[in-house]
């Protein structure tokens, strides 16, 4: 009785969620099958755009560097994130709340003037490299190189790797880690064996939540790493907004979602082994 | 306590925003009813490039005709194709002359209404009656230009680029100095014309050369892609050569003395940004007013100077280079005309979604 009362506030969730990403995503599916034909027959279902993208080597290198700047920024972020994480959940009273606080400030400003930022502070004559001509590297420009772009994502997407960490450590139970210590283990093992597993689930979704805008971020290498930059999502800006082949763009976006979703299933089943053990 | 709370902090919001419009509404009421007995409606709806109007173009019109006005910002003419076509209402856009060709073989555009462009006398003939709109029918000049070199005379020869025009641009001595200005239109027009072929080239065997030149160029002279940031750079010096429009190279000029421009030997793409009215419009009245407004001399000698194009006002453009004046020895303020070699770039579907592929390989490469 109670829950058919609740299910009744699902519905404009469902319609928002259908009009909002079931229909779009049908869509791209369609236009990703299909070419614009000739004048009889406006439509036509093909695999034409999925072959021109695997043939071409352009591509293909384009999606690996891609993938290869998301992998590189997911694992600089939780080698980072999870130690910030964890003094964060130990911090004592309200320090907790001020140190998250302090971390999401920043998120508050729009991602693109950050980024501003950043080309301000890496630019030749800029502080960075000010600073360097003042420790004897004179004439250094940091900004548009890989180091910029990688930079710039870390940067941008940190934050979410962070909160995910502490929800999982936060709500831990601590009566766990004094039975560890109890049944006689050191501090490290007790954080090895009974924190680290599970706290596991926070980092997947940490993953989640950093892998994939760092795979489809056009807008961080374009202004960091200078238009030579060619990442997947500044091929699909220009196929949807300059070449006008909305065709061959949703042909790429879906590659890219299947290569998503595949890579969120692999983490997912890696994630399930410590559980199983435990 | 949690819906107490929440009553409380609806119940402010909702007062402050009815302060808001009270306070808004109130101040302007009386001319704005004026402005909808005349034209029909109080709001105009604008839709331009960013960093495009002085500070006071649009404030001094809402005063002097008592309406208020929606200003929109597009980053390329492509971005605001995709938003009009869509069906986007707005009363003026400001698109540039292909894109104008291109509106107007949909029918998304309206004619205007001659017998209110009082200041079109004013205009300078190099401006007017232009291929992608014969007779002005449809759009009025807003601004023009062209695009050249902006170069550090103390580091590179202007001879050397007076002769070289854009082979410069294939010559290592400047490899690792060069701004490359990141749009495949304005970089298969620098290839195809310094291979000495026509802009608008729909030869596929020469947009394929032009390819190759744009290949040779990204492997052996490591340019910089960069779009608006060219501006501040080259104002600071960093680089001794970039591809600019003549308008963002005219604010260089004036920022730092060392730059001078130069529009090569081989030609180059004139362009023509004018403003037209969408076939769409909810206040076409209001927009043929606003048009000629803006072509008038005070708001567009405001617009030219704090932009840096040329207007298409005459008595403008002569002040302008009256000894004296902002852009007197400035050689990016007024654009060449007349020049054979040099010419207005026409859409074709087909070529722009190759090149802009080609475009996408050459960075990649």
């Amino acid at each position: 009785m109670k829950m058919n009362a609740f299910r009744i506030m699902t519905y404009p969730y469902i319609a928002w969620i259908t009009a909002m990403i079931v229909i779009p995503m049908i869509l791209i599916l369609f236009y990703a099958f299909t070419i614009e034909g000739n004048d009889v027959v406006s439509i036509k279902f093909s695999l034409e755009n999925f072959t021109r993208f695997v043939t071409d080597t352009t591509f293909l290198r384009v999606v690996g560097k891609s993938l290869w700047i998301a992998f590189l920024t997911t694992i600089i972020s939780i080698i980072m994130g999870y130690p910030i994480a964890y003094i964060i959940s130990k911090a004592r009273g309200n320090h907790g709340i001020i140190l998250i606080l302090l971390l999401t400030l920043p998120t508050w400003i729009n991602m693109l003037v950050r980024t501003y930022a950043w080309m301000g502070i890496l630019q030749e004559g800029g502080m960075l490299s000010k600073l360097l001509a003042f420790l004897g590297f004179p004439g250094v420009s940091l900004l548009y190189t890989d180091f910029a772009v990688t930079l710039g994502m870390v940067y941008n997407f940190l934050p979410f790797m962070i909160l995910q960490i502490h929800t999982s450590l936060a709500k831990m139970d601590n009566s766990l880690l004094e039975a560890a210590a109890d049944l006689g283990a050191s501090r490290f093992q007790s954080f090895w064996r009974v924190t680290f597993p599970l706290s596991l689930p926070g980092v997947v979704s940490g993953i989640t939540l950093v892998f994939l805008p760092a795979v489809s971020s056009f807008f961080i290498p374009k202004l960091l790493g200078g238009g030579q930059y060619v990442l997947v999502g500044n091929v699909i800006e220009s196929q949807f907004l300059t070449a006008g082949d909305w065709n061959f763009g949703s042909a790429i976006s879906l590659i890219m979602a299947v290569v998503i979703i595949f890579s969120m299933w692999l983490t997912r089943k890696i994630d399930v082994q410590p559980g199983k053990e435990a | 306590m949690k819906s107490g709370t929440f009553f409380k902090v609806t119940t402010v919001l909702v007062g402050m925003g009815l302060a808001l419009c009270f306070a808004t509404a109130c101040s302007k009421k009386a001319d704005q009813s004026a402005a909808i007995e005349k034209y029909g409606s109080n709001t105009l709806k604008i839709y331009l490039p960013g960093e495009y109007t002085s500070e006071t173009l649009i404030p001094n019109f809402e005063k002097q005709f008592g309406v208020k006005v929606i200003v929109e910002l597009f980053d390329s003419n492509e971005m605001m194709y995709a938003k009009v076509q869509a069906g986007d209402k707005y009363d003026v856009l400001i698109p540039s002359d292909y894109m104008i060709e291109r509106l107007l073989a949909q029918k998304l555009l309206q004619p205007l209404d001659k017998s209110v462009m009082t200041n079109m006398k004013e205009l300078d003939k190099a401006v007017l009656n232009l291929s992608f709109d014969p007779d002005n029918t449809y759009s009025m000049p807003y601004f023009w230009g062209n695009v050249g070199l902006v170069y550090n005379k103390t580091k590179v020869d202007p001879k050397v680029i007076a002769e070289q025009g854009y082979d410069i641009l294939l010559n290592t001595d400047y490899a690792g100095q060069i701004y490359w200005y990141d749009s495949e239109r304005d970089s298969f027009m620098v290839a195809l014309k310094a291979l000495g072929f026509s802009m608008n080239s729909e030869s596929k065997d020469e947009i394929n050369k032009a390819y190759d030149w744009l290949l040779k160029m990204n492997d052996t002279m490591k340019p910089t892609y960069v779009t608006d940031e060219v501006i501040d750079n080259m104002s600071n010096g960093l680089k001794n050569i970039a591809i600019v429009y003549s308008g963002d190279a005219a604010f260089i000029l004036n920022e730092n003395k060392d730059m001078d421009y130069i529009a090569p030997m081989q030609g180059t793409n004139v362009w023509y940004d004018s403003m037209v009215i969408p076939a769409n419009a909810e206040n076409p009245k209001l927009a043929n007013e606003f048009i000629n407004y803006v072509m008038s001399y005070k708001a567009s000698y405001g617009n030219s100077e704090a932009v840096g194009y040329a207007s298409p006002n005459a008595r403008v453009l002569t002040e302008m280079k009256a000894p004296g004046a902002i852009y007197e020895h400035n050689r990016a303020y007024l654009p060449r005309a007349g020049f054979e070699k040099d010419e207005i770039f026409h859409d074709n579907e087909t070529i722009r979604a190759m090149i802009s592929e080609l475009w996408i390989k050459v960075k990649a490469h």
